[in-house]
């Protein structure tokens, strides 16, 4: 395979200092380039308002709102939005069961994201390497999970996962391992599993485009140098990919902390799995089962600045030496 | 069949009936929101939305079509796994595009009340159909002097068995409680287990708290009084802890793949279970044909005869919809047509509320499956012992989550079942006066 099927980061980083033009022009030529700007910025900044932020700003007010219902009984009577204050957020972060969900989460986070990206390193260095053979098919291979969306994956993994059906069970109790992979104690990480199966590839393929954008020079220099394979990889390829290592962590982060389709799917077939078995879960039963979108609403705005503050230490913890390779 | 309408429930009804009508004429102008709706011209041509999960329903709504050709009906089949339906009606109605029709069941009948989601038809004149119900059945969606729903099946409750393995294992079919735990006690000696717990199966713990004799919900005058762990309810939940703790039972979810494939197996022979139950075995259990009998829900008392309803449904009319009287004339027809009920008791969708559609022998629609027993007459019988002075409340599919979920933390803790019953009884009124309702413990 051609090692330029994958395009390669620098272009778009070498643009970036053009953008900021000297603007040593006549005023008119400025005028018309901005309005030019304007034009082309415009179309995206129409969508991002209109899909990103007008759902930002709805969900806030939301939450700080309420429903008061009149009439004895409440049944058939008036109800009319109020003005909550902070009462949704109290009701929240004063739930256990929401507060539980969180716990998961974060441990869920712990150990599968690392565990993940452990992998899909693996993967990407194998593949990369020069003595890897079929690069193409097993590239594709590990990536074709993340083409299967979350909710059939998590419906195909249900099957291997319910006792009297799964061949994966029947196997293990043939051999006398009684397995209850939606037990209580089991079942978090048997979605950790579909999860890492799901998105593994993906991460590879982050990972091995970086590992491209590599000049090769670096490589023969270090082979010269007498670095042996596992050195390269060691002290020269993986320093080079940091930067993707980042944001793989990030996006995983971010992905955890949303974990919604898995655990509702797998939720008819497990007795182990409440429905505020993830914060998101919670969210929707408050939303669409309880009918309290106003709580929902704050939940939801909890649940985003947890995650921006996840991905805010995490980028502090592995500190900005991930910019040095822009 | 007369004896549904007691005259003590009449009395009830009468009662909370007044407190109702106080409310809605209390509330003046609600609704001034919605469009006004529309008469349909003469030989204008509609299409109404429907959204159910009946099985076999598009037969009838074909059947209108064919016959009406300027109010077509488009069926959408909703998913009733885990209450999705209700989230995507009410979703809907929050949006504001619900469909004109919805299938409803009785116990959520208030919460969409709640959100002044359905119809009232009782100014389009649905009173007059009042007498081609059962009393009880009608009034499950009148409150006040509104009428939200016309009725269309009910779910009297009974015992589906294995005759076959029964018979094999010696054990007698059982026809109370206590039988019941014997029977279970020799079928997990023989290595299969009666049947299962569901954690998540709010629906058919309501009825079996509602045989024991619980009132889950009740009001009092403007107030509503919660009583989920009242001495009925207690007795129930003590009843299967016991089962649980001895291993006697699995604790399976129930109704998804690995129970049917218990069902097909042989390794549950039994299920305490509703008249819909049948389309529901012979759908997912074929090879077992001629093996199962109905028997009556086993008896807290020998000899009683106390039965329960589980599910039974509405065709509801959405409060926005745009031509509410062509809806109603669908459901109404749906719910008393010969022809429709024909068509639906094929479906399997229970026991008619049309008191017409009750008396044929149709309802042994799968006799064969069955081992020719006319089991229809088991819940028939049933139906007509129902308790009917059971009142559903606001927020029941809340509860029916906060069960399950208490339930799924007790199976896996070792909590005891009472303490489910307090907790969610606790969690319960505060949902409700999180909602701006008056509400009060009746325990």
């Amino acid at each position: 395979m051609s090692r330029d099927t994958l395009s390669r980061p620098e272009p778009l980083a070498r643009r970036a200092p053009d953008g900021a033009r000297p603007a040593r022009r006549g005023s008119r030529t400025e005028a018309r380039n901005a309005r030019a700007a304007a034009g082309f910025v415009l179309p995206f900044l129409a969508l991002f308002a209109l899909c990103f932020l007008a759902p930002i700003v709805y969900a806030v007010y939301q939450s700080l709102h309420k429903t008061e219902r009149t009439g004895p009984l409440g049944l058939g009577g008036q109800e009319h939005e109020a003005f909550a204050g902070l009462a949704n957020y109290t009701h929240a972060l004063t739930d256990d069961q929401f507060l539980a969900g969180f716990g998961r989460v974060l441990l869920f986070g712990a150990v599968q994201v690392p565990l993940m990206i452990v992998l899909a390193t693996a993967l990407a260095l194998l593949l990369e390497s020069a003595s890897a053979r079929g690069i193409p098919f097993f590239r594709s291979a590990f990536f074709l999970p993340y083409g299967v969306p979350g909710v059939i994956a998590s419906i195909l993994w249900g099957f291997l996962y319910v006792p009297g059906i799964s061949p994966l069970v029947k196997i293990a109790q043939s051999v006398g391992w009684d397995v209850d992979f939606l037990a209580r104690g089991t079942v978090l990480w048997s979605i950790a599993n579909i999860v890492t199966w799901q998105f593994t590839g993906y991460n590879m393929l982050v990972l091995i485009a970086q590992l491209k954008s590599v000049p090769e020079e670096l490589y023969e220099a270090a082979r010269i140098d007498g670095a042996n394979a596992w050195q390269v990889a060691r002290h020269v390829k993986l320093p080079l990919i940091r930067p993707a290592l980042v944001l793989t962590g990030v996006f995983s982060i971010i992905g955890t902390l949303q974990l919604f389709a898995e655990p509702k799917v797998l939720r008819p077939l497990a007795s182990s799995i409440d429905s505020g078995f993830t914060p998101n879960l919670h969210a929707y039963s408050e939303a669409f089962v309880g009918n309290n979108q106003h709580v929902a609403a704050a939940e939801a705005v909890l649940l985003a600045l947890v995650a921006c503050a996840a991905s805010f230490v995490f980028l502090r913890l592995v500190g900005g030496r991930g910019k040095e390779r822009g | 069949m007369t004896s549904i309408d007691l005259p003590r429930r009449a009395v009830l009804g009468t009662a909370a009936g007044a407190v109702a009508a106080a409310a809605l004429t209390g509330c003046g102008d609600s609704g001034d929101d919605h469009p006004a709706p529309r008469e349909r011209k003469k030989g204008q041509k509609i299409t109404l939305s429907f959204w159910s999960w009946v099985p076999g329903i598009d037969k009838p709504v074909d059947l209108w079509n064919r016959k009406n050709p300027e109010v077509q009906v488009t069926v959408e089949q909703v998913s009733a796994v885990d209450g999705e339906q209700y989230a995507k009606m009410h979703a809907a109605i929050k949006a504001g595009n619900p469909p004109d029709l919805g299938q409803v069941e009785f116990p959520v009948i208030p919460s969409f009340l709640l959100d002044n989601g359905l119809l009232d038809l009782a100014p389009l004149g649905a009173a007059r159909h009042k007498d081609k119900f059962f009393g009880w059945q009608w009034r499950q969606s009148v409150f006040g002097k509104g009428i939200y729903a016309i009725p269309q099946a009910s779910g009297p409750m009974g015992l589906f068995v294995r005759q076959d393995l029964f018979e094999k294992w010696d054990v007698p079919v059982p026809a109370t409680w206590d039988a019941y735990e014997a029977a279970a006690k020799k079928i997990r000696k023989k290595g299969a287990w009666i049947e299962t717990f569901s954690a998540t199966n709010g629906n058919r713990l309501a009825g079996l708290a509602w045989q024991a004799g619980a009132k889950w919900y009740a009001t009092k005058g403007d107030t509503w009084v919660i009583s989920i762990d009242d001495e009925p309810t207690r007795k129930v939940a003590d009843y299967w802890e016991a089962l649980v703790r001895q291993k006697l039972i699995k604790t399976i979810p129930d109704r998804q793949n690995a129970w049917y494939k218990d069902l097909q197996t042989g390794a549950i022979p039994a299920w305490v279970g509703a008249s819909w139950g049948d389309a529901l075995l012979v759908g997912n259990a074929p090879g077992t044909k001629g093996k199962w009998r109905a028997a009556p829900l086993p008896q807290w008392k020998p000899g009683g005869r106390t039965f329960a309803n589980w599910g039974g449904s509405t065709t509801a009319v959405f409060a926005k919809a745009p031509y509410p009287k062509d809806a109603l004339d669908f459901a109404v027809w749906l719910n008393t047509d010969p022809e429709s009920i024909a068509l639906l008791i094929n479906g399997g969708y229970g026991f008619p509320s049309a008191k017409k559609g009750y008396a044929t022998g149709a309802l042994d629609v799968d006799k064969a499956f069955f081992g020719g027993q006319e089991y229809s007459k088991i819940f028939a019988d049933a139906g007509a012992h129902v308790d009917t002075s059971w009142q559903w409340g606001p927020g029941v599919d809340t509860l029916y989550q906060r069960l399950g979920d208490a339930f799924t933390d007790a199976l896996g803790t070792g909590a005891s079942f009472r303490s489910v019953l307090t907790k969610v009884q606790g969690q319960t009124i505060a949902d409700l006066k999180g909602k701006g309702l008056k509400v009060e413990s009746g325990t």
